[in-house]
């Protein structure tokens, strides 16, 4: 008899609480409702779920490690925290309605610390409650063990503080240098050297930077060759060095100290040598960063790999720009990246189909070419043959261009709809040819010829050699400049898409179809600006391509007036930050990327600098108007 | 605390063999122990009316803070059954009459207190107010008040600002004013149990900070 169950109805179910949670704590309930992974629970789990929480206060700078005592999952209710790796690099930034688990987060990349940096409340739901959640809820459990929304987050949150790739170098750079005379012997300034232990040290005469001298030096120039201990230093110094500028970005050194095998740069600062850059400075610094990114570009062996490399590219920008890099660095960045997979591309063909039978270089047009380059650009190059070229040796160069352009789509640089591309024959001629084209333009404009050439006049050589490259633009600059039909067609050209201002700088936004009350950035906004300038900087015969290059150069000429050029790249900055950050947020919502944007979205600041930055367009096309089409309507 | 021991001692008599003795048995926390040592009931309770004399209970809610944090599932909310009619005050507190005519006896639910309070410290947002209402239901169940050590967390906060000079504007010291100071998040709703919970937020922070994570001793609270 004492064995039987219970009766039915005094038992309890299997969902059943072991108490009735107050419905005066609804609100904590619709909270955790709100939050990832809790909406996934049905209500009355939910509101179990409440009972087994606990409220934890935290002022900022609280950590919390692997032996922080109550383990369980955190729910941030307000402040923010951050999570670091044991290297102290920033994963995480935690706000409002996210949770970590610091033993999850161990589990999965080794010691991870959490920091409170705004005072915090916290809902911890205690590690049992949260393993019965977890072993009982497919949905929530799927969300902790699920990679995907947590590595969205983090390029979305990424920051790091600040972008060392984009400080200058003097920030990094080593001041304590070994400077020694022209006539100081090898062994003196070895004894120095071991003395200070340093690896390189700088040759001067007076304060003039006469050459460098490193450790590699002494070995190969000094000890291998058996040369006399009294041997002057300047016999075995490199003379001459190439050397950086103090305001330089660490990213570009860097990216020219691996591409050309230095390890040690000096850096110079109002003439003067001021420090010196070694690549242990630069490179050991930073793993994920861009620079990383183009090397691993030119290691690899075929199209494939590449395109596996450069397929995370979007996330990466998302991260760039999330740190707080400008749009003119992002597409700097973006343009070194095409440049290296074209480089690696041509010398893959390279080495299928031998070397070139005479000198030729590969050109990059439009914004390549400016190094304005953003994700989802199409290709637009072509090929400089020298002269010498023979009927027999054609072949190889619509080889080699059909594998390069056929590569490049692959990766992700679309055939260029308008076909300037170097395999199409037009696209790929000897310098003469080439000459005698650019005349034929100069001389006879059509508007729709104009139109399509346009962005040939921004060209910049990617690959090989750079004189047929230079020979190319001077003759253009020669023919543009003196040329002024020419001149007004391009003119026509650049007024032709005018910026989206109605009456009263009301945005004007298309009416209909698939991006109704957008405008496009990138037609009404970067392109006005690059057509404007660089119908100036043909004008004038400047050989700058890229449009602050330029802008700077008018300045410097007095072709333009110092505020109308700080004006124009204003406006052009700040069009293509919003552009970019745009199509950020569109990479996060797994949106196609497009220019379009609706001026609604923007914050009431945005939206009246986007107007500032359209009205200064619309003055700098009339003043084309006037300078360059006067007279012709 | 011996202050408190003393009238205790005084009422001794008169509520001898009550739910009040019962909970005067569990041995209070010494004044000198870490605030994190201490078990705090954190209590908000709705009135009728804000005069003592008009205005009767209409429901109580309570949570504790443990070890420095809020376990949840200690929340408690009771509605009270009225004797008059709640009339204008329930727009502010959603409580309907036929609510309240379902809800327990004035007698049930201070007994739940009492056995909830029982060795705690009580912690109240303008403990006045609350105190007076229950010490009002104590003297008429037991003809004795309370006589529980209590915190208020809108004294401790103006202590605070006046410590640091800070002028204190009307409205400085209000419950979501003072919770703002400390990051703390609004809440939607306005009922006992959360505002009791808001309350017992606010001690945890003020502590928090005040503490700088250092011991600091019950007596600075009280």
């Amino acid at each position: 008899m004492n064995d039987q169950p219970p009766p039915e109805s005094t038992r309890r179910g299997d969902g059943e609480l072991p108490r009735q949670l107050s419905p005066e704590l609804a609100p904590v309930a619709e909270f955790l409702q709100q939050t990832l992974p809790f909406n996934e629970l049905p209500m009355d789990v939910l509101y179990g779920t409440v009972d087994r929480i606990v409220v934890q206060y935290y002022p900022r700078s609280q950590v919390f490690n692997r032996d922080t005592l109550e383990k369980g999952l955190r729910v941030v209710r307000s402040g923010a925290v951050e999570i670091r790796d044991s290297d102290n690099k920033l994963l995480d930034r935690l706000g409002e309605g996210e949770s970590f688990h610091i033993g999850g987060l161990n589990a999965e990349r080794g010691e991870v610390q959490a920091t409170v940096i705004e005072d915090a409340l916290c809902y911890l739901l205690p590690d049992a409650a949260y393993r019965q959640l977890r072993e009982n809820n497919r949905k929530f459990d799927r969300y902790f063990s699920g990679q995907r929304s947590r590595r969205l987050r983090r390029a979305a949150r990424y920051q790091p503080e600040p972008n060392t790739m984009m400080q200058e170098v003097r920030t990094v750079m080593s001041t304590g240098l070994l400077t020694v005379g022209t006539e100081d012997t090898v062994q003196q300034v070895a004894q120095t050297m071991a003395e200070r232990r340093v690896s390189s040290a700088f040759i001067l005469e007076g304060d003039k930077l006469r050459g460098i001298v490193t450790d590699r030096d002494l070995r190969t120039r000094f000890v291998a060759r058996a040369l006399p201990f009294d041997t002057p230093i300047r016999e075995i110094m490199t003379p001459d060095p190439e050397t950086i500028q103090a305001g330089d970005t660490v990213f570009g050194t860097t990216l020219r100290m691996t591409q050309r095998g230095y390890h040690h740069l000096p850096v110079m600062a109002d003439g003067r040598l001021a420090g010196i850059v070694t690549a242990s400075d630069l490179i050991l610094a930073k793993q994920d960063d861009p620079v990383y990114l183009v090397q691993h570009i030119s290691r690899q062996k075929d199209v494939g790999a590449i395109n596996d490399l450069v397929s995370g590219m979007a996330n990466l920008m998302v991260q760039w720009v999330n740190s707080g890099m400008r749009a003119q660095q992002v597409s700097q960045i973006l343009t070194a990246i095409s440049d290296a997979i074209t480089v690696r591309l041509i010398q893959l063909a390279e080495e299928k189909l031998g070397p070139a039978p005479v000198p030729w270089c590969w050109a990059g047009f439009g914004s390549q070419a400016r190094s304005e380059q953003l994700l989802g650009a199409d290709q637009d190059n072509g090929m400089i043959i020298s002269n010498e070229v023979r009927e027999e040796h054609l072949p190889w160069y619509q080889d080699l261009a059909e594998f390069v352009c056929d590569g490049l789509n692959e990766c992700g640089y679309i055939y260029c709809p308008g076909d300037i591309m170097a395999k199409t024959d037009q696209w790929r001629q000897p310098l003469e040819a080439w000459q005698d084209t650019v005349r034929r333009w100069a001389t006879s404009p059509t508007p729709d010829a104009v139109m399509r050439v346009s962005i040939f006049f921004d060209i910049r050589c990617v690959y090989g050699s750079s004189r047929l490259c230079d020979k190319l633009q001077k003759t253009m600059l020669k023919q543009a400049s003196k040329n002024s039909i020419f001149l007004a067609a391009l003119a026509a050209n650049a007024l032709d898409s005018k910026p989206p201002l109605g009456i009263f700088r009301r945005f004007v936004v298309d009416r209909d179809g698939e991006h109704r009350d957008s405008l496009d950035l990138k037609k009404r906004g970067v392109l006005p600006v690059t057509e404007i300038v660089r119908l100036h900087a043909l004008a004038h015969k400047i050989p700058a391509v890229n449009t602050d290059e330029r802008l700077r150069a008018l300045a410097a000429d007095k072709h333009m007036t110092i505020v109308d050029s700080r004006n124009l790249a204003d406006a052009l900055h700040f069009i293509q930050h919003q552009r970019i950050k745009h199509q950020c947020e569109q990479i996060l919502r797994g949106e196609k990327i497009s220019n379009f944007l609706n001026p609604r979205d923007l914050p009431k600041m945005a939206k009246e600098q986007l107007r500032d930055a359209f009205t200064i367009i619309d003055e700098a096309q009339s003043a084309v108007r006037q300078t360059y089409r006067a007279g012709l309507g | 605390m011996w202050k408190l021991q003393l009238r205790r001692r005084l009422y001794a008599r008169r509520v001898a063999g009550t739910a009040l003795q019962q909970s005067w048995q569990a041995p209070l926390p010494s004044t000198s122990r870490d605030w994190r040592r201490v078990s705090f009931l954190v209590v908000d309770a709705e009135m009728s009316s804000l005069d003592i004399n008009e205005g009767e209970l209409l429901s109580v809610g309570w949570v504790e803070v443990e070890n420095g944090a809020i376990p949840l599932e200690s929340a408690r909310h009771y509605l009270i059954k009225a004797e008059k009619s709640v009339g204008q005050s329930a727009t502010i507190h959603n409580l309907r009459d036929c609510e309240l005519s379902e809800a327990d006896t004035r007698a049930e639910v201070l007994q739940r207190f009492l056995d909830a309070a029982a060795g705690k410290v009580l912690v109240f947002h303008n403990a006045s107010l609350d105190m007076a209402f229950l010490n009002g239901v104590s003297r008429r169940e037991f003809d004795a008040p309370i006589l529980m050590p209590w915190v208020d967390t809108l004294l401790q906060e103006q202590a605070l600002l006046q410590r640091r000079d800070t002028p204190i504007k009307s409205g400085d010291l209000r419950l979501q004013a003072c919770r703002d100071r400390y990051n703390l998040p609004p809440y939607p709703a306005h009922n006992a149990l959360l505002d009791a919970l808001a309350t017992a937020e606010l001690l945890v922070a003020h502590a928090s900070h005040r503490s700088g994570g250092q011991e600091f001793p019950l007596a600075k609270l009280l």
